[in-house]
């Protein structure tokens, strides 16, 4: 490329960086409110077009379960795969399953934004004390989900906008637990 | 005037916030207090949570998905 029209990129990406509708439409985040209406409106449609409320880490698990069994593993005898349900999901397959699809929607609508907002940085790690506390506690949050029959997203969120009870002793429950992580995460990260 | 700059590079919420209100406690009022982060939820709350205390702040892009927060401790 001759240095003529890199300097035109350069000038593009630089205009573009001040432009009031760039900067509203993929730098800005939205504000909390605006944010909670559109996941408001997204999961009543996910509702009426799905027949099952919103969920994220349910999926996690199959996606365990079908690595495991790619690596030559069996779930079989799994008590929690062992509904005719699951059983389903998992012959059915990875490409068949609607959520599978749904969150990998978001992961790669949030690897979009964050490019879109030219914000996507390989962040370092900053000490092993941080990859040994990231790991014990996805490995907690995916093992307390699973007992719970849903994580922040199926059990609280879909639960409360179901009118269901058990949303709400979800939330006491994860407000008290953040109380002793946020306890935790003072003591041994400052 | 001193300048304090804290680095919370890598560093998840709500540690960036944690750590800024324990350098600000040991600040004089007019030091300015630069923290430095890459966590896009810490660019959103750090100036939110300095603004809500009375601080006058700025929010400056030194790269792609790196942020300097200026905090003027005024009070």
């Amino acid at each position: 490329m001759s240095t003529d029209s890199n300097t035109k990129k350069v000038k593009f990406f630089d205009k573009l960086k001040k432009d009031e509708f760039y900067k509203q439409l993929f730098k800005n985040p939205l504000t909390y409110v605006g944010a909670a209406v559109f996941l408001s409106i997204l999961q009543m449609i996910t509702l009426a077009s799905t027949g099952n409320p919103w969920g994220v880490s349910g999926v996690l698990a199959y996606w365990g379960a079908w690595g495991f069994e790619a690596l030559g593993g069996s779930v079989d005898k799994w008590y929690y795969f062992s509904s005719q349900g699951a059983q389903n999901v998992l012959n059915n397959g990875f490409l068949n399953h609607a959520p599978t699809w749904r969150n990998l929607g978001i992961i790669f609508g949030a690897a979009a934004a964050a490019l879109l907002a030219s914000g996507f940085k390989f962040k370092k790690i900053k000490s092993k004390r941080q990859v040994i506390a990231a790991s014990l506690g996805g490995l907690l949050m995916g093992y307390g989900a699973r007992l719970a029959y849903g994580c922040n997203i199926g059990a609280l969120y879909s639960g409360i906008a179901s009118l269901s009870v058990s949303g709400w002793v979800f939330a006491v429950g994860m407000f008290f637990g953040a109380i002793v992580g946020s306890k935790l995460l003072v003591k041994y990260f400052m | 005037m001193n300048e304090v700059v804290v680095d919370c590079y890598g560093e998840a919420c709500p540690i960036p916030i944690v750590k800024s209100e324990k350098a600000l406690a040991d600040m004089a009022v007019g030091d300015l207090l630069i923290v430095q982060i890459d966590h896009s939820c810490a660019m959103k709350n750090v100036p939110e949570w300095a603004r809500e205390q009375g601080y006058n702040v700025e929010v400056e892009e030194i790269d792609d998905g790196e942020w300097e927060v200026f905090i003027e401790k005024t009070k």
